[in-house]
């Protein structure tokens, strides 16, 4: 995409739903003008005709100005849809990584890397399974790639483990060519006889899962090269974050829920501030839906289900993620939303170590039925540092599509030009921790050119402060004893900005505690959701 | 979203809808409402294998329902196998995934000592100076076709692709082993337990009614080759591969059953189309494949049972399993719990007419 283009169409096509939007030249600036999401698997042309025509519906002389107006008729929208040309993001399944290792802990910490670089793994070790299971893995019609993961040997025990492991991947390996393969760690140096692949390319050796600092890093970085999805919608989304940290000047976390894994990464100007995860497993629903999975739905749920119900909602979801995406339909996917998120966050310490960033910016399909508001709600109770943040949402589903364009002065031109458009605001939070029970635990004050509004403080509260989007508002805080809100302060004042949630001051515990016993835990959460979404019962 | 709710909010644009009685398929938003292929030409249906298993064709050969396509080993064990050279006699190098018949004819002359005799197995590594291999346990079930077919391809210790001759019904998931049997219709909320007897033996039951892991089981028990169903719950699906199990585990393996599920996890009626078609079926041999879940036939003599022009039917929310015919698009509309989604009246059977979100609809192509 040039900036000579009038229009242009940004589609994602998620495996869940696509989404389509038009961007094009208003007033010598490019803006973003109309979008909409459908199901996965219709036509994409079909779905562009239907934003146009909507798009002429809602304002004909914007519809007549791009040549698609009424007296265009049809046939103006045939050649639009033609001849504009596209930015196409498509998501792709994780790919399996099948990890052979001689012991079960090497297999699982390669694992847990792996899942961290966007694969879905599956693997077994000599130690429990044994040759003939680890062959049948190995050849699995699903694996897209082969880790062998041995400890240095420090035993003729494992010594005499690993040769028979690099013999046995060596079987696998000639039985199946074109299929990667990575040697780690002590794998790594027994390469000696291994058979090379038929295109020439021998095995990819790797150090292990213990090695660099942070521990595992460059074994992660090495699986995200080989990953064959390195191209999709998910990578590039982190680039148009880039791009967008560096047109506002911020600090950015971008959180995504998808249909096949989520996305956690931390950006500033400068670029990624630790490795992004790509986690398969905070899947909107993962593959393998077990109890666990159902269990931690539940602990999410406002809906009264048991374990069999909740386990046939979320098959359903699975099989067909578009439908019933209103009345309970929409607070079962938000509880699945959240129990992906908080997988994500779990899967990265690191992530949540770092300091709050300015903005958080949550995307995916997995949040498109949910009101703003809501999805501001699910951020806090989630992603829970000390500090102010404002949230935003990608609602027009543009990160990935703009990742896409490969010019990077382009991109980071564009994104520069969209920024304002292509994130929903959803308002700011301010969570201090460290606040003691009591009574009061201090005062805030937000003014705006709206007025003023005071609030008292209390621990383990969450309060709302209504400040629409667009409003920049000063929240001053006293607090009776020193709290942490990034530093350790008593008094502060914050420049917040509005949005569809307004101003969230949340003084609940950092990480959250909810009750354990299921009734009072779901009148929690609805106490506190039904505060953040008009007409939840009606 | 109750009937009523959705009935009373559409009144408006549902009294001109109904005016334009004529079904305008290509334009307003009729396009964006997801295809479900009813019919699949030239399915092709995968036989998944483990190291150990022998395969007993080859890539082109032709197959008809019982031809044996692999024996199956239930508990292959590790051993070892032929010397990496000169085990052929023919010079003829041996590579992972071969076949070794075993029996000891490595030796090369009667002056040498005879090697220790080696068992059959699928030769996985080299290990030393011998190959390491699966060999056959105690117990081997074969691997049937239940479909006429031309196999494509045979990948050892992985799986056998055979494309089947015929067309297919392609379901949501699927349990059990391949089989096949005569069609048999079960309409009516009586479901499958009521309609269970001995000369349902060898027959795959289309089960339009209720149905639950119970009668599923009890019809593999009278003889019953396979289970079709719009909805199977979780936990009665967990039952029965539990059962399934166990019935594998036995000496004498049971005839190959399995259950095919067309829509999901939730109850809802058989779609109007996949009944018609199961009616043009009725008392014809079919196949119930796994791997993908799809019920393989010969298409019925005379007309094939298509769905009327603007066909939909509703997936999901309350009114799950309804059909009708599709009215007009209505844009953005306002559903429960406050969501906005692009919605389009329908038109019930009854005449009633509902606002339904356009995601929530199939139709059938």
């Amino acid at each position: 995409m040039t900036s000579d283009h009038r229009a242009t169409f940004a589609l994602d096509l998620g495996a869940a739903t696509t989404s389509a939007a038009l961007i094009a030249v208003v007033d010598g600036r490019r803006r973003l003008l109309a979008s909409t999401s459908m199901p996965a698997g219709i036509d994409p042309d079909d779905l562009l005709g239907h934003l146009l025509a909507r798009l002429g519906t809602a304002d004909p002389d914007l519809a007549a100005l791009l040549g698609i107006g009424p007296t265009g008729g049809p046939i103006a929208l045939a050649g639009a849809i033609a001849t504009w040309p596209r930015l196409v993001a498509r998501s792709s399944p994780p790919p399996e990584l099948v990890v052979l290792a001689t012991t079960a802990r090497e297999q699982h910490a390669v694992a847990r890397l792996a899942g961290l670089a966007g694969w879905r793994t599956a693997g077994g070790s000599l130690e429990v399974d044994g040759a003939i299971e680890l062959t049948r893995l190995g050849l699995s019609r699903t694996c897209a790639a082969i880790a062998v993961a041995a400890r240095e040997p420090g035993s003729r025990e494992e010594t005499a483990r690993l040769t028979e492991l690099t013999a046995l991947a060596g079987g696998i390996v000639e039985r199946a060519p074109g299929v990667p393969m990575l040697l780690v760690g002590g794998a790594a140096r027994a390469l000696g006889g291994l058979p090379v692949g038929e295109n020439g390319e021998g095995p990819l050796l790797a150090p292990g899962p213990d090695a660099g600092d942070p521990p595992g890093e460059p074994l992660r970085r090495l699986l995200l090269r080989l990953d064959p999805a390195s191209k999709a919608a998910r990578r590039a989304m982190v680039a148009t974050t880039i791009d967008l940290a560096i047109a506002l000047d911020r600090r950015i976390e971008l959180v995504e829920i998808g249909f096949d894994g989520g996305l956690r990464a931390v950006v500033g100007p400068g670029g990624v501030e630790a490795l992004p995860a790509f986690l398969p497993e905070a899947a909107l629903v993962p593959t393998d839906l077990d109890e666990i999975v159902i269990d931690e739905v539940l602990a999410w749920s406002t809906l009264a289900l048991d374990r069999h119900r909740m386990g046939d909602r979320l098959r359903e979801l699975r099989l067909w993620p578009w439908v019933d995406a209103h009345g309970e339909g929409a607070l079962l996917r938000l509880a699945a939303a959240r129990a992906a998120l908080e997988r994500l966050v779990r899967a990265t310490p690191e992530l949540s170590a770092l300091p709050a960033p300015d903005v958080i910016v949550v995307a995916g399909g997995a949040w498109s039925a949910a009101p703003g508001p809501a999805i501001a709600l699910a951020l806090a109770d989630l992603v829970r540092r000390p500090g102010a943040s404002q949230l935003a949402f990608d609602h027009a589903r543009l990160l990935g599509p703009l990742g896409t364009i490969e010019d990077a002065d382009a991109r980071l031109a564009l994104v520069g030009e969209l920024a304002d458009d292509l994130l929903t605001p959803l308002g700011t939070v301010i969570m201090p921790q460290g606040m003691r029970p009591g009574r009061s635990a201090g005062q805030l004050v937000v003014r705006s050119s709206a007025g003023e509004t005071e609030l008292e403080l209390a621990a383990g509260d969450l309060r709302l402060v209504d400040l629409p989007p667009g409003q920049l508002a000063m929240a001053e805080l006293h607090f009776r004893d020193p709290v942490q809100l990034g530093t350790r302060v008593r008094q502060v004042r914050i420049e917040v900005a509005g949005g569809l949630g307004g101003l969230l001051i949340d003084t609940r515990d950092i990480p959250l505690r909810l009750p354990e016993r299921a009734e009072p835990r779901r009148a929690l959460l609805h106490s506190w959701q039904a505060a953040f979404w008009a007409g939840l019962d009606g | 979203m109750s009937r009523h709710t959705i009935a009373a909010a559409a009144a408006e644009d549902a009294a001109r809808a109904e005016a334009e009685s004529e079904v305008a398929p290509a334009s307003d938003g009729y396009g964006l409402v997801p295809v479900r292929t009813l019919i699949e030409p030239n399915p092709v249906a995968w036989f998944a294998l483990t190291p150990g298993d022998r395969i007993l064709v080859a890539p082109g050969d032709l197959v008809s329902p019982g031809t044996v396509l692999a024996e199956h080993q239930r508990d292959p064990r590790l051993e070892d196998g032929p010397p990496l050279r000169g085990a052929t006699g023919t010079g003829q190098p041996l590579r992972p995934g071969d076949w070794w018949s075993g029996d000891g004819h490595e030796s090369a002359g009667p002056l040498r000592r005879r090697q220790p005799r080696t068992a059959a197995g699928e030769l996985l590594h080299p290990a030393g100076s011998r190959w390491r291999m699966a060999a056959g346990g105690d117990h081997v079930d074969v691997v049937e076709t239940p479909a006429q077919g031309t196999v494509r391809t045979v990948a050892a210790g992985r799986g056998i692709e055979v494309e089947l001759a015929g067309r297919a019904l392609v379901g949501a998931f699927a349990a059990g082993l391949p089989t096949s049997g005569r069609l048999q219709r079960i309409a009516g909320e009586a479901g499958l337990r009521g309609a269970l007897d001995v000369g349902r033996a060898g027959a795959i039951l289309v089960v339009e009614g209720r149905i639950d892991s119970e009668g599923i089981i009890r019809a593999r028990a009278m003889g019953v080759r396979g289970v079709v169903v719009s909805g199977l719950a979780g936990k009665d699906l967990r039952d029965l591969l539990g059962s399934e199990a166990r019935q594998r585990a036995s000496l004498q393996s049971p005839a190959p059953f399995a259950v095919l599920v067309l829509d999901g996890a939730i109850r809802r009626p058989l779609a109007r189309p996949m009944a018609a078609l199961a009616a043009a079926l009725d008392g014809q041999q079919v196949a119930l494949l796994v791997d993908p879940p799809m019920l393989v036939f010969d298409p019925p003599e005379g007309a094939w049972p298509s769905p009327p022009p603007g066909w939909v039917r509703i997936r999901g929310g309350g009114l799950a399993g309804v059909e009708g015919r599709w009215l007009r698009g209505l844009g953005l509309r306002r559903f429960s719990a406050g969501t906005h989604l692009e919605a389009a009246a329908v038109a019930l059977e009854d005449g009633e007419v509902v606002v339904v979100p356009i995601a929530d609809l199939e139709r059938f192509s």
